[in-house]
Parts: C-alpha cells; structure tokens; sequence
C-alpha cells in the first residue's frame, strides 16, 4: 500500500527551489522579450516530462541553446544583472529532480564563463590565492554590453566543441585500458561505455560480460548492441556478480552524475558491483563526461534524501494486486557509490582519480553558483 | 525437478526419498541373487536417469550414499521382505531425523534468535527459513520481514505471499537495491544449498552478495543449514562447480516487450548465463545454525567427521 514511507521518497528533499510555481517571476518577465519567453517555457516543459531514455548529451545541447538565447535577448547592462536573470530562470526550471543534474552543471558553466568574461583577461583563477580569487570576480567591466556579450558568445561555441568531442575523447582512450583477451565486466546500458568497447573492439578482441541490471532489464539491450559490434557477450542476472567477479579483470561502467568527492550516483546496483569488485580487488573504472561532474555532496545518507523511488510495475506485476496492498515493494532509480570504491575516472579531459576531482571543480564552477538557488551572484552581495 | 515443479534441496531430496520408497516396495529380487548387492545394480540405472533430468543436488547425493550403505550392510539373513521393510525403515528414519526433527530443532533456535523490533532480512524462497519465521509469529514475536529477490526465477513473491497470509509486516525489493534497504535491516538469516568442508557456503545465486553487503554494513548473517547437507568437497570459487539452468528463463519480462537479447541464439556472440548456486566465503557468515548446534562456517569438516564416525 501507499504508506508514509514510500509516499514520502517520492517527493525530493534535495532542494528548495522545486517547481511549485508555473508562472515565471516578475521581475524575469520584465527582462526577457515575449517570444523568448515562449522558448523558455518550452524547455521547462521539456525538462518536467523526464523521459528514463533521454540522453544527457541531447539535454545539454538543448540546455546551451537555450540559455544562449537568453543572453542574446535578455535586457541587461552588465554580467551582474545577467547572473541574476539566469538564476531567477533556474528558479523556474524543475532542476530539483534528481534527472537534471547534467543540466545544472552545463547552467554553472554558463555562468563561470560570465564570470571570467567579466573579469577580463587579467582574471585571476583559484591557483593565485582564494582572497584574490573571490574578490576580482565582479567588478564592472570596461567592457560595454555587445562586447562582453560578444566573448561570452564566443566562449560558449567552444563550450559546445567540448560538449561535441567528449565522447569521442572518452572512447579514443578505450585502447589504452582495454587489452588483448580480457574480461570486461559492465551493468546495465549506457551509450558512453558502449562505444567505448565498440571502439576498443576495432583493435584487440576480449569478451563482456553484461549485468541484467533488473528491473529495468537495460543491460540486455547493452548485450544486443555489443555482440551486434562484434563482441562476445554474455548476459549474466545481477546476483551472479559475486560468483564471476573473480575470473573478470576489470569492470566499466558508465553513470548519471559523478559527486563532487568523487563519488557517484549510478543506476541501482552499481553499489554492490563495485563492492564485490573491492572485495576481490578487481579495479572498477567509470566513463562519463565532466558535465557529469556536479559540484555538490551527498546530503544525507538517508537513502530517501538522495535517491528517487519509481514505479514497481517492473518487478511485480500489477494483475498481483493482493500483494500489492499488503507488501511495502521499493524500486529505488538511483545508487550511491562511496568514492574509495572507485579506481579511475576516464573523463573527456583524460584519465583522474577520484581524489583529484575537487581540482577540476574549482577550474569548472565558480562557488557561487554551486548551489543554484542560492539568488546572491557573489558572497559579498547585498543587493537583494 | 527439471520443470522445476519441484524445487529446494529439502523438497527435492524428500521428493527422492518417496521415490526410492516406492522403488523398494516394488522392487522384486531375482532367485539366484542377493538384496544387497543387487538392489543397488537395480537403483543405479534410475539415479543416473534422474541425474541427466537434472543436476542432483547435495542433499539428495548424501542420502544416495546413505541408502547404498544400508542396503550394503544388510544383513544376509534376513528374508527378502524383511530386509525390504528394513531399508523402507531406513528411508522413513532418514527423512524423520534429517529433515523434519533436524528443521524443527534448527526452528527452535533460530527463533530464540529473533527478537521484538527486529528486521529480518531473506532472500528468495526457502522453506526452512519460511517454517522459522512462521513460527516466531506463532509465538506473538513483533517483527518486520525484508524479502530480496533476483531474477529470473523471483521465487521471492511466493515467499511475500505466505509471510502476509500469516500478517508479518513485509517489504519486497530486488536484489539491485539491497544497498537502499540494508541500513533499516536487524539481522539477515539465509538458507544454503550445502556447506562444504572447508566451510564455504553454497547457497543459491545471490546468497554471497547478501553476504558481502551486510558484512559492509555490519549486519549479523545467519545461515540455517540441516548437517545432512555438509559435504565433503571443497570449493573456492563458484564457477568450477555450479548448475546452469535453462537460459531462456532469462528473457521472461513482466511487461509484454520482447528482449533485445530473445534472437541470442541466432546471434554467434551472444550467450545467456543462469547460474543456480553460488559460495560464500566463511568470512561473511556470522553463525551457521545447525539441529546440533550452532556453529561457525568452519567446524563443517568436525561435524562430517563426527557424521563419518557414527556410521
């Protein structure tokens, strides 16, 4: 039955700007001509009806194009102001729900490079001291609207070329971590790590062995599209990863968003994969590209703060309506996995471990932004 | 059993023993030659066969060998039919101290272990753990019951069904999420298959996952497990031996789609594994509950030795 506790999980206690309201502000409808308006509107409708299937990397393009818009035709005079039309849009947008982290990432991009435009050449980064860091930030430009907008526009067409090439930077490296006659371990289906062992396969020949990943059966559509690329596949249900883990030499697998101390939040059961792998010290390396990369903690290990349940009617079928009414069933999307777990992350910037990924947080997002409902646009404003 | 209409070492094995019952009851020996050695030419060509069905299980092999030594070591004295009541007997004592006295002592014990408050944790079917915590309900115990379950064959259901038909409190999820739900878990008791001499745990496919999970998170695993089913091998691993089961089992979706994967065997890349055993190390087993005692993992090859000894 629907008690508390399951009625409870469903309802995300990530953040506070969820999206009760579904008229925009005020003060951005000020700003923002009526047809862009329509466009934003769009998105948001877009980014509410998560789709399971929807590609991150089709998200973030949209989400760039977007927000490129924005800039174009929003009123505004200086990057200040500019900052403040984007996160009072971010306010609007459902970015709450546990889908959209790639999203917000790609949004604090935007308004790094704001930043940095701003601050103009002689930008100071994190490497310079904090104290300079954070003090250089928001000074008003000499420079004056259609200039500033000029190399924010142009910053972003090399965001979209770093946005285009990360996957195929991710898979170029597939040679030099795949060898001859290995056994690949992977769960469930992902498009990142499927090319990755398609691209590996072109040179050296080894074997995958693919975890179901129940309910969802994803990992049988993985198998289909390996073995359709020439690999020997064999499908395995997820509670024989104990029993093979040992005769594997390594395991890959792909995630949604990769946390900002390295660790991850993947499909479910990816969790006790990568703790098998650990007990018979077999390396689990994770594929994504740095726009997976979101700068904020887990908040809780309260499993219903972080993860998001969905329907049961894949594990239990609904015609067992009598069960249904009596027996609490979770399907929980989502799995967190501690970053010590984890051996290598192979990023479109190459390969890190875990514990350097603070480094290239501090180089991607400013830390203002890395809380996006946070309205102020630096520490010290007073503005609102 | 290869239908898998019956399933279950215990089952399986008891399945086996009326089976022989009914074999000796009709079994006629020929004039010229002797019961005890020609009964067991006369059983050989049946287990054979029931083994080409399918893989025999441990138990049903102890009591094999425990039924060959009996016939062996009749007496030659005795008419045909007397030592055919004699071994009928036999058979009859083997199910009454190995499976029913054995399951309703290791009951005994394990419920002592359960206490109000608690969240049990099991995994898939088993009608042993099933007939223990029925019992702690008989006896007015108040606890909640977490059922883990993994494809294909989600035996975990019935095991939902016969826990809410006595009103024990039950959550139900698959084996992916066993991370999600092992924090609000007290105590995790499993059921094995076998327990191998040097004091692995074979159990179906997934009990050393649950294992490994609730070590990490500092839960008390406890194994329930009859002495008849300890066995003499020794196994480190879980592929070198393990029963594979019919792979198509795999492709049952409970949404009407069809897997990518249902063409595996037009495809030559593609193959389906069904594994239906595997071992857990000692090391993640706090306690093995046996009708003798409760014991750890390793005293498995004591308890052959004192099982040898008594023969």
């Amino acid at each position: 039955g629907i008690n508390a506790e399951y009625g409870e999980a469903v309802v995300s206690t990530q953040s506070t700007g969820s999206f009760k309201n579904h008229e925009m502000d005020p003060f951005l409808l000020k700003k923002i001509p009526k047809d862009t308006v329509s466009r934003l509107e769009e998105f948001a409708l877009y980014l509410r009806e998560s789709k399971k299937e929807r590609r991150s990397y089709v998200s973030v393009v949209k989400t760039v194009n977007v927000f490129r818009d924005l800039i174009c035709t929003a009123d505004w005079v200086t990057a200040r102001e500019l900052i403040k039309i984007i996160k009072c849009y971010c306010k609007y947008l459902p970015l709450s729900q546990s889908n959209e982290t790639d999203v917000s990432n790609v949004v604090r991009r935007i308004l790094k490079i704001i930043r940095e435009e701003n601050a103009g050449p002689e930008a100071t980064n994190l490497a310079d001291g904090i104290s300079a860091f954070f003090k250089s930030d928001m000074k008003p430009s000499n420079l004056g609207r259609s200039d500033l907008q000029d190399n924010i526009l142009n910053s972003i067409v090399e965001l979209l070329v770093e946005l285009d090439t990360s996957k195929s930077n991710i898979i170029n490296m597939a040679l030099e971590h795949i060898h001859s006659n290995e056994r690949i371990l992977t769960y469930g289906h992902s498009n990142t790590i499927r090319d990755f062992l398609l691209h590996g396969r072109r040179a050296r020949d080894f074997e995958v062995i693919v975890c179901e990943s129940g309910p969802s059966l994803q990992g049988h559509r993985m198998a289909a599209e390996l073995s359709a690329g020439g690999i020997k596949t064999t499908v395995i249900a997820d509670s024989a990863a104990f029993a093979i883990i040992h005769a594997v030499n390594k395991v890959i697998i792909g995630t949604h968003t990769i946390m900002a101390d390295g660790a991850l939040r993947a499909a479910n059961g990816v969790h006790q994969l990568a703790m098998a792998a650990k007990y018979f010290s077999v390396p689990v390396i994770v594929c994504a590209a740095l726009y997976k990369l979101s700068p904020t903690h887990l908040c809780s290990y309260d499993p219903d703060a972080f993860n998001k349940v969905i329907g049961p009617e894949n594990m239990l079928s609904f015609s067992n309506a009598k069960l249904h009414s009596k027996v609490l069933i979770s399907n929980p999307d989502f799995d967190y996995v501690p970053s010590d777990l984890i051996e290598l992350f192979i990023t479109n910037t190459g390969g890190h471990a875990p514990s350097y990924l603070y480094r290239i947080i501090s180089e991607l997002y400013h830390p203002d932004d890395y809380d996006l409902d946070n309205m102020c646009v630096e520490t010290v404003d007073d503005e609102l | 059993m290869a239908r898998d209409i019956v399933v279950g070492s215990n089952a399986r094995c008891a399945a086996l023993i009326c089976a022989v019952k009914t074999f000796i009851s009709d079994y006629k020996c020929p004039k010229t030659k002797e019961i005890r050695s020609h009964l067991n030419i006369a059983l050989k060509p049946c287990f054979t066969y029931l083994s080409q069905c399918r893989m025999m299980c441990v138990s049903m092999e102890n009591f094999i060998k425990h039924i060959k030594l009996q016939i062996t070591k009749s007496s030659p004295d005795l008419t045909e039919s007397e030592a055919r009541e004699e071994l009928l007997e036999a058979c009859e004592d083997f199910f009454k101290e190995n499976i029913y006295l054995a399951g309703k002592s290791i009951t005994e014990k394990a419920v002592n272990r359960i206490v109000n408050g608690d969240t049990i944790l099991i995994f898939k079917k088993s009608q042993l753990i099933l007939h223990i915590l029925l019992e702690a309900k008989a006896q007015n115990k108040e606890f909640k019951v977490v059922v883990v379950d993994s494809r294909p064959d989600l035996s975990g259901v019935s095991s939902c069904e016969r826990l809410t038909a006595a009103g024990i409190p039950c959550s139900y999820v698959y084996i992916n999420s066993s991370t999600y739900i092992m924090k609000k878990v007290t105590k995790v008791m499993l059921a094995a298959d076998a327990l191998l001499a040097n004091g692995y745990v074979l159990g179906p496919v997934g009990t050393a996952m649950m294992g490994l999970i609730a070590n990490t998170y500092n839960k008390p695993v406890i194994v329930c497990c009859e002495t008849y089913k300890f066995c003499e091998r020794v196994q480190t691993d879980s592929i070198l031996y393990n029963e594979l089961a019919d792979p198509d089992s795999m492709l049952k979706t409970l949404n009407a789609e069809e897997s990518p994967v249902a063409g595996w065997r037009e495809s030559p890349n593609t193959r389906l594994v069904n594994l239906v055993y595997d071992t857990t190390p000692p090391a993640l087993v706090s306690i093995v509950i046996t009708e003798i005692a409760e014991l750890p993992c390793s005293s498995a090859p004591v308890v052959l030795r004192r099982g040898a000894v008594k023969m």
